[in-house]
């Protein structure tokens, strides 16, 4: 098992800074995700960790040890492509034994492998088909096996449920999982779905234009999320600005009880699911309007105006409003996240 | 019931060509190389004439020159074609430059082909009089014979100046077309660069460079006026010994020609059967980005 690190990284593609300065460790055994949005750096990083690209500056190490000027070939750190990558010329079993082959493994060893990978990741009986006989799931099986059959340090997964249906992504992740489990392998998980990290992840970092702005397990991310960004990126909030006079949140809604005093000058975080709507006054809260309803099944978007703010709630579909109506929100302001207020 | 006869009434005209004029052709030829040519007294059908041509030691003299010369330029021209291509793929500036240059034979016909290196590699051509200038060569007769040779050189070099641009064209654009994530995904799995190109691209490649080959190889076998402007007078290949046979004054030799040409005609379908064999074999993998 190996522990990467990643020190001080940074590229610039085309005089576009992709990364700077990416700092990270991976501990060995760990799954961890690196979470972003599109073009924010991620599969850039996973590149430079197997060597695909070199970093402008910074040193990436495996159990210590400098690995930044070994040849993607020697450097065992396997990717898992998004579009998985199956070599169209070869059967099954030759793609799960192409790895093998290139590291000179005598042929009875090299087959003892392959059926050793094909009975890990469920293919029996597809060892002769060529990729394209085969369905999306099955392909990443493949592309998984070949991966894992030359036994790298380090396995990289680039996003590779996204070509996948939602019911067969959900039950390739519990696989890829269950898989990183049995065999302890240090794993790097590039994902932009946010679920997808947080459920699968033993940690998640969360890669925003091309620097990473907050490490920690999935839990602590969501829950306690470092800056108004990676909170976005998790979903829609609402913001409220005001000030912590004596361990209350003073705002234009009114004067709230919490627990914070870090910062004067706060802005109040308030998740759209955090918003409880009732018709009449009870606990700590607000009186708004619902302006728009939008129905989605089991819960239900709503948009509010309280003085003159404009609010999203989501709330289960039990008690439903009706537009134009007038609603209390209670919010237990001492559970809530505040961020330093930016100067105005 | 007219929608059913839509595409035969709309390819009708192509196929009056194809099957009135091309088969109808290819049906009176072999019925001539089987002694069947009225307009001569011939109305026999016979095989002596295939008897006569197929023992001839100046035909088998010819069937093998002139398949040694299609091998030999087909083959240089793959090999030197695709390593042309590759290298054009790999270089990261010029390409432009490059894909331009290398296509320029293409469009140049045969017969101006023929006379550009005629033009230069005689022993009175512009290279023996650059070799002379340069004070390699003291006299004409110290510069090779490279053209009317027994070799066929002066034929394999037309061949090849054709050959070459065309197959690197082929394979170019097929190459360009592989995703190349392929040969990222290849090395992340420990290949090295020789083992990407050996053992993904060039198997990649593979349907495109047969069939290329069929093609040059199928044409340079068939065609008559390289080796009709820069052959050898004996031993000629096959289609001038045809067109030979076939402008002799003495009609009743018409048979004879008929023959080779047949012989021609076989050999292309058997390049027409492998060429389809070829793709029939690459079928199963032909998703290459």
């Amino acid at each position: 098992m190996y522990k990467i690190e990643l020190k001080n990284i940074s590229k610039v593609f085309e005089n576009k800074r992709v990364l700077k300065g990416i700092n990270l460790i991976v501990n060995e055994g760990e799954m961890l995700s690196l979470l972003g949005p599109s073009g924010c750096g991620k599969t850039t990083t996973l590149k430079i960790i197997a060597g695909l690209f070199s970093p402008d500056c910074g040193d990436i190490l495996f159990n210590g040890k400098s690995i930044v000027n070994i040849p993607v070939e020697k450097r065992g750190a396997v990717i898992v492509f998004q579009d998985y990558l199956l070599f169209p010329h070869m059967t099954v079993e030759e793609n799960i034994a192409f790895g093998l082959k290139m590291a000179k493994i005598k042929k009875p060893k090299r087959r003892v492998k392959v059926r050793e990978m094909i009975d890990l990741v469920k293919l029996d009986g597809c060892e002769k088909k060529y990729p394209s006989e085969l369905s999306g799931g099955q392909k990443q099986r493949v592309a998984i096996a070949r991966a894992l059959a030359i036994e790298p340090k380090v396995l990289l997964l680039d996003e590779p449920f996204s070509n996948l249906d939602t019911r067969l992504r959900e039950s390739m992740r519990i696989f890829v999982c269950d898989i990183q489990k049995k065999l302890g392998i240090t794993t790097i998980l590039v994902t932009h779905d946010k679920e997808e990290a947080l459920l699968t992840s033993h940690r998640v970092a969360v890669i925003l234009d091309g620097e990473i702005k907050q490490i920690g397990t999935p839990a602590e991310v969501y829950e306690k999320p470092s800056s108004p960004l990676v909170a976005d990126f998790f979903g829609e909030k609402n913001y409220l600005e005001g000030e912590i006079i004596k361990g209350f949140f003073v705002c234009k809604m009114g004067k709230f009880k919490t627990g914070f005093d870090k910062y004067p000058r706060v802005m109040a975080m308030i998740r759209p699911e955090e918003i409880e709507l009732t018709d009449s006054e009870e606990g700590s809260g607000f009186w708004g309007r619902i302006l728009s309803k939008q129905y989605a099944g089991d819960k239900i978007y709503y948009k509010l105006s309280a003085n003159d703010i404009q609010l999203k709630c989501m709330a289960n579909s039990k008690n439903m409003f009706e537009a134009n109506q007038r609603v209390w929100l209670k919010i237990d302001f001492e559970k809530t996240i505040f961020f330093k207020a930016e100067k105005s | 019931m007219l929608k059913k006869f839509k595409p035969y009434v709309m390819l009708a005209p192509v196929m009056f060509i194809i099957l009135g004029i091309f088969t109808m052709g290819l049906a009176l030829g072999f019925f001539q190389s089987l002694g069947y040519f009225p307009a001569v007294g011939l109305k026999e059908f016979t095989l002596r004439y295939y008897k006569e041509v197929l023992t001839d030691i100046g035909f088998l003299d010819s069937l093998k020159f002139t398949l040694y010369t299609s091998f030999v330029s087909s083959t240089l021209a793959l090999i030197i074609g695709v390593l042309l291509a590759y290298s054009i793929f790999q270089s990261k500036s010029r390409k432009g430059v490059l894909y331009t240059i290398y296509k320029l034979p293409v469009i140049v016909p045969h017969s101006i082909a023929a006379l550009l290196v005629f033009n230069v590699l005689t022993q009175s051509g512009i290279l023996a009089r650059v070799l002379f200038y340069l004070g390699i060569i003291s006299e004409q007769t110290q510069f090779p014979s490279l053209i009317f040779d027994q070799n066929g050189i002066g034929i394999i070099i037309s061949y090849l100046w054709k050959g070459i641009p065309f197959i690197a064209m082929t394979v170019y654009t097929v190459l360009s077309n592989i995703n190349d994530k392929l040969t990222d995904a290849a090395l992340n799995l420990g290949a090295n660069r020789r083992q990407v190109f050996w053992k993904i691209l060039l198997p990649l490649l593979m349907p495109s460079i047969l069939s290329s080959y069929i093609i040059i190889f199928a044409f340079s076998f068939g065609a008559f006026e390289i080796p009709y402007l820069l052959g050898p007078t004996s031993p000629k290949l096959l289609p001038v010994k045809a067109y030979i046979e076939y402008i002799n004054p003495d009609l009743s030799h018409r048979p004879y020609s008929m023959v080779i040409n047949m012989v021609l005609a076989s050999y292309s379908l058997i390049l027409v059967w492998f060429y389809s064999k070829t793709f029939k074999l690459f079928s199963k993998f032909d998703e290459i980005s």
